[in-house]
């Protein structure tokens, strides 16, 4: 086919890729036009940007009925894409608001660009259906991460942090490229909906069929930060800057498990039974391991790192599950996450920019200092807690009624536990807060209007998803559909 | 001629040995030439799957071509981050860059 | 044996001799002159599989950019080339493990499919045909042009970052970068 009897109504479906690849441009071209005083509002150009991408993609990207793969195989332009694309937008619009005047960050064309094109891969990554596209848009996603995380040159944590995060990353996506090759070579096709029905009717032995498995989702788990691949976290986490932490333990983290769904229910379908084993064991080793370090934490982003570790093992529990209610609670678990984890994260930030401080025990009369911040801080642990009302308490039942539903009960169990013990040390944030004091109580912290909105966003997202769950649910089956 | 399986072993080899070198070396650039080599090994992979399996389509050799774009890319971004991280401290050495702890 | 074997032989064992000074040769320069000879190696493999444009791009891209550019990187670190000690961690004997316990499993794997052993059917189409083939799949919206566009996306924000990160920080770097 060439270019002139080309159907533009494709190029919809890609509308929200292609203005991202041009607000990035945009963004570089400011950064050169701008003089520095003008540089701070970067962050509300991109945060904009997205915004913008996110409400045009609403109206002129939504999938039709067929839900069917476009440009050659390449993408499938499905409800469980779009939801996932329109996740990411919000998290890189939040993520730029947060940015705002961070120090090293906050004036740099180049980190607003980057932080595009990760956006860009990771809604590539939702949607990718063949083997090719799906490896170019992880590499897309991880590579400006690597150096997003790396970016403040003059720090040495952070530099740490970028370095320590390629050399995994590049090693894990390298093994998970290497199982892509064997999957193509005995199926000898690349796309992911083909992909089983060759592999079956090539007769390949069930154990090539499992051993490729196994190297895909060590590349993916790595994404997750799922035990045993969770190691580079807590370190990338804390070293890099932290709003772009926000970005790696969100958004990067939906965008694996969006690449996760796809292909595990998609490829191995032969092999159900051996790979959820697998997942099954990864995710309570998961939960569990998470937990019980992050009891150990002095320090905020490094207590987040390993709650992160934590939420990814319940949102594994969904996965598991294999069904059409599992894959919709994984979608409504990360939903939650993200808002919640960006919202506390948010608070990070703002603290850590007045304060100069990560440390937990720092965090005593915040709620004197800041009452806001105060609050905004209180919803988001309380949510990562599972307490109800909050966003991240339905998230959890439906993930816990999923496994349930599929006879997991023992699962299920795990998971009610691992909430039990994460509650502590979610509460012991709070006693910070809320009833300790220290010197500093008359210190007042600067909230600037970005950053305040962005919370306040995310605040309203936790309450709303919480509260009125039920079309949320209703939003995330009718996705999920598409995967079965 | 030669069996394909003579070249899937050699690329596992490859592989493995670029494994151990990721996992053992001490110096970043040394890793990163390991996972090079394991990149190599993949595209061995491919392009033997693409000649003996399927040489009708031209799958196999298309994607040998993305996986030369990423390769470049990473290499490029490795390097960069390593000479970034070689200014401030002066070593390269992946475990004396310990920072960051449990 | 045919020559063709003794071909694939030499050229198989000259690649992995040469990975394996790689991950062992203490003097790091060497180890990038021996990454050298194992790409070369590979793409003679890959002329032996009759992909000879690969075999080009895997000269000029892998040896003449990215070898390059490791030997660069290589010498402008070359403090570290003084201090010897051990090129390998603690753990190297782990690491050992885990890569021979890998490769036991992908030879035990790889040996449970049985039409491994047999040999090609000649290439119907010449060199030409193929490259045009190639060509062509990269640009056709119904095949390869979005994962070549998005190479091209991928390889336009690596090299913005990696001319940042590389860069030495400016002045008013240094003044934010406290934080």
């Amino acid at each position: 086919m060439s270019i002139i009897d080309y159907d533009p109504s494709m190029l919809m479906a890609i509308l929200p890729e292609l203005l991202l690849l041009g607000l990035a441009m945009v963004v570089l071209a400011a950064d050169v036009i701008w003089r520095p005083s003008q540089r701070r509002f970067l962050a509300w150009l991109t945060a904009g940007g997205m915004t913008a991408i996110l409400v045009l993609a609403l109206i002129f990207s939504r999938p039709d009925a067929s839900q069917g793969l476009i440009l050659g195989g390449m993408l499938r332009h499905d409800w469980m894409a779009f939801a996932f694309k329109l996740l990411f937008l919000f998290a890189g619009a939040v993520t730029a608001l947060i940015s705002l005047d961070f120090p090293g960050v906050g004036e740099r064309g180049e980190y607003f660009a980057l932080l595009a094109v990760a956006t860009l891969g990771m809604s590539l990554m939702a949607s990718a259906a063949d083997l090719i596209m799906l490896y170019l848009a992880i590499e897309t996603t991880s590579i400006p991460l690597y150096i997003l995380a790396g970016f403040i040159k003059v720090d040495d944590k952070s530099t740490e942090s970028g370095i320590k995060y390629f050399l995994f990353g590049a090693m894990a996506s390298t093994v998970m490229l290497y199982g892509f090759s064997l999957i193509f070579g005995f199926a000898g096709e690349t796309n992911l909906y083909a992909l089983a029905g060759k592999l079956a009717a090539g007769q390949v032995s069930p154990w090539v069929i499992i051993g490729a498995a196994v190297l895909v989702l060590v590349g993916l788990a790595f994404k997750i930060s799922a035990v045993p691949f969770h190691f580079w976290a807590p370190d990338v986490y804390e070293g890099a800057p932290t709003p772009i932490t926000a970005f790696v333990s969100t958004a990067s983290k939906a965008a694996g498990f969006a690449v996760l769904l796809r292909v595990m229910l998609a490829v191995f379908p032969q092999v159900e039974a051996e790979w959820t084993a697998i997942v099954a064991a990864m995710a309570v080793a998961t939960m569990t391991l998470g937990n019980l370090i992050a009891l150990a934490q002095k320090n905020i982003k490094r207590l987040l790192a390993y709650s992160s570790i934590a939420h990814a093992g319940y949102a594994m529990i969904g996965l598991v599950a294999i069904s059409q209610l599992g894959s919709a609670s994984v979608l409504f678990y990360l939903i939650a996450y993200v808002v919640t984890n960006l919202a506390a994260f948010g608070v990070v930030v703002l603290f850590a920019r007045a304060a100069g401080s990560d440390e937990i025990a720092d965090y005593a009369g915040l709620s004197r200092r800041s009452p806001g911040l105060a609050l905004a801080l209180m919803v988001a642990i309380l949510s990562l807690a599972g307490m109800p009302p909050l966003a991240g308490f339905v998230a959890k039942v439906y993930v816990f009624a999923a496994a349930v539903q599929t006879g997991l009960v023992w699962l299920a169990f795990v998971g009610v536990l691992n909430s039990i013990i994460g509650l502590y040390y979610y509460l012991v944030v709070l006693k910070v807060v809320y009833l300790y004091r220290s010197e500093d109580e008359d210190k007042p912290i600067a909230v600037p209007r970005g950053a305040a909105l962005g919370l306040a966003v995310c605040l309203a997202a936790i309450l709303i998803i919480g509260v009125l769950s039920g079309p949320w649910l209703d939003w995330s089956l009718g996705a999920s559909a598409a995967l079965f | 001629m030669i069996p394909l399986s003579w070249y899937l072993i050699l690329a596992a080899a490859i592989f493995c040995i670029g494994v151990y070198g990721v996992l053992a070396r001490r110096n970043a650039v040394a890793i990163l030439m390991s996972i090079e080599l394991m990149l190599n090994a993949v595209n061995i992979n491919l392009v033997a799957f693409w000649r003996y399996m399927s040489p009708g389509v031209i799958s196999g050799q298309a994607f040998a071509v993305m996986v030369f774009a990423v390769a470049a890319s990473e290499a490029a971004v490795g390097l960069a981050l390593i000479i970034s991280i070689y200014r401030r401290r002066f070593t390269v050495a992946a475990e004396e860059i310990d920072m960051l702890k449990w | 044996m045919t020559l063709v074997q003794i071909l694939f032989l030499l050229f198989g064992l000259v690649t992995l001799l040469a990975s394996l000074m790689v991950v062992t040769s203490p003097k790091l320069v060497h180890a990038a002159f021996w990454l050298i000879l194992a790409l070369a190696g590979v793409a003679a493999l890959f002329i032996l599989l009759e992909a000879t444009f690969l075999a080009v791009v895997q000269v000029v891209v892998y040896i003449g950019a990215i070898a390059i550019l490791i030997i660069f990187a290589v010498m402008l670190t070359r403090r570290v080339m003084h201090d010897t000690g051990p090129q390998v961690n603690r753990s190297w004997w782990v690491a050992l493990l885990v890569s021979l316990v890998l490769f036991g499993g992908l030879v035990l794997m790889l040996a449970q499919v049985p039409a491994l052993a047999g040999t090609p059917a000649p290439l119907m189409v010449d060199q030409e045909t193929l490259l045009e083939d190639l060509g062509r799949a990269l640009v056709d919206a119904d095949r390869y042009v979005l994962p070549f566009e998005l190479a091209s996306v991928l390889l336009m924000a690596s090299m913005i970052g990696a001319i940042f990160v590389a860069r030495p920080p400016s002045g008013s770097e240094e003044r934010s970068g406290e934080r």
